[in-house]
């Protein structure tokens, strides 16, 4: 088995980009899906013809996801780590929320990196330990108007890491969540200006999270023997304090 | 998939575990330290082995006691009795 290599959902752009462009550097084989091509995954595979891979699907496609863990594994002789990024935003207040913008919510953020870690831990227990890190948010634990549903696929991963902790630990499988603040772009363009600045003033580092904030927790998670499972790291400049 | 197949896979999961993996059917599950996440891989392996998917409750597991039940369950589910 590669103990390098590790699959990183949504990593096209933004944070996911940030993730796969680390990893890449630690040195390990990434492979990575989004919904669509950038010009950044075409140069990624320019640059590392050998440790990275991308394909184009939508997480909401179980049956690609499957193949795509299915290559991976073939491709690379094992897989060592996980990380469940992709997930899409909310900007809706629940009573006025279409019913179909729900259900997309909990495919994406929640049925789909279940089905996606489910098929990675059924290569894993065969090939003796690895590490998974769920990207969750600050919402899993606070309120936000407008994020409900958002908040609720990102506190159900929390839940979810905890338990698959607890059901993976004996064999070497470790589990745990970073839980990131706010970030001035992506995926909280959901929330006004007014609202992000509100959130800063309240923040004790007196700043928004930015992408790299995340990496030294990342680094902990996926690469330390740190005997740490079954955590939500909350990376937010302890806005929730 | 024949019973003696299934009970050599056990054994080689156990035997990776540097436990004593020579084991006879009416061995106690706890006594040979063959426990959840080890019936999941063993299962993991049927199902590859038999190419039948293999899915089940959790709660049917919670009775297995022996070498035997599991022998008899995974028979069962991979379509073997």
């Amino acid at each position: 088995m590669n103990p390098n290599a590790v699959i990183i959902s949504g990593g096209s752009r933004g944070l996911g980009l940030v993730l796969v462009k680390h990893v890449l550097a630690r040195g390990c084989a990434v492979a990575t899906f989004a919904r669509s091509a950038t010009p950044d995954m075409a140069a990624l595979a320019k640059e590392f013809p050998d440790r990275f891979l991308f394909e184009p699907f939508d997480s909401a496609n179980t049956a690609a996801m499957d193949t795509f863990v299915g290559k991976v594994f073939a491709k690379w002789g094992g897989i060592y780590g996980l990380v469940n990024n992709a997930a899409i935003g909310q900007d809706h207040l629940l009573a006025n929320m279409p019913v179909e913008v729900i259900g997309q919510l909990l495919d994406v953020n929640l049925k789909a990196p279940i089905l996606l870690t489910r098929a990675v831990v059924r290569r894993m227990l065969l090939g003796g330990g690895g590490r998974i890190v769920n990207i969750t948010s600050i919402c899993g634990q606070r309120g936000y108007a407008a994020l409900t549903v958002y908040s609720a696929t990102k506190g159900g991963m929390d839940a979810f890491t905890r338990s698959l902790a607890r059901e993976l630990g004996g064999r070497g499988i470790w589990v745990n969540s970073i839980a990131p603040g706010f970030f001035p772009s992506a995926m909280s363009s959901s929330l006004a200006a007014r609202q992000l600045d509100t959130i800063r003033r309240r923040t004790p580092t007196e700043r928004l999270c930015k992408e790299e904030d995340l990496l030294p927790v990342l680094d902990t998670l996926l690469f330390a023997e740190s005997n740490i499972t079954g955590m939500t790291y909350v990376v937010d400049g302890g806005s929730s304090i | 998939m024949k019973r003696s197949d299934i009970l050599q896979l056990l054994q080689e999961i156990l035997k990776r575990q540097g436990k004593p993996s020579d084991v006879a059917e009416t061995a106690e599950l706890s006594a040979i330290g063959f426990r959840s996440l080890d019936f999941s891989e063993l299962a993991l392996r049927v199902e590859t082995a038999s190419g039948r998917p293999l899915t089940f409750d959790a709660a049917p597991l919670r009775a297995i006691r022996t070498v035997a039940d599991v022998l008899d369950f995974l028979q069962t589910a991979s379509g073997q009795p």
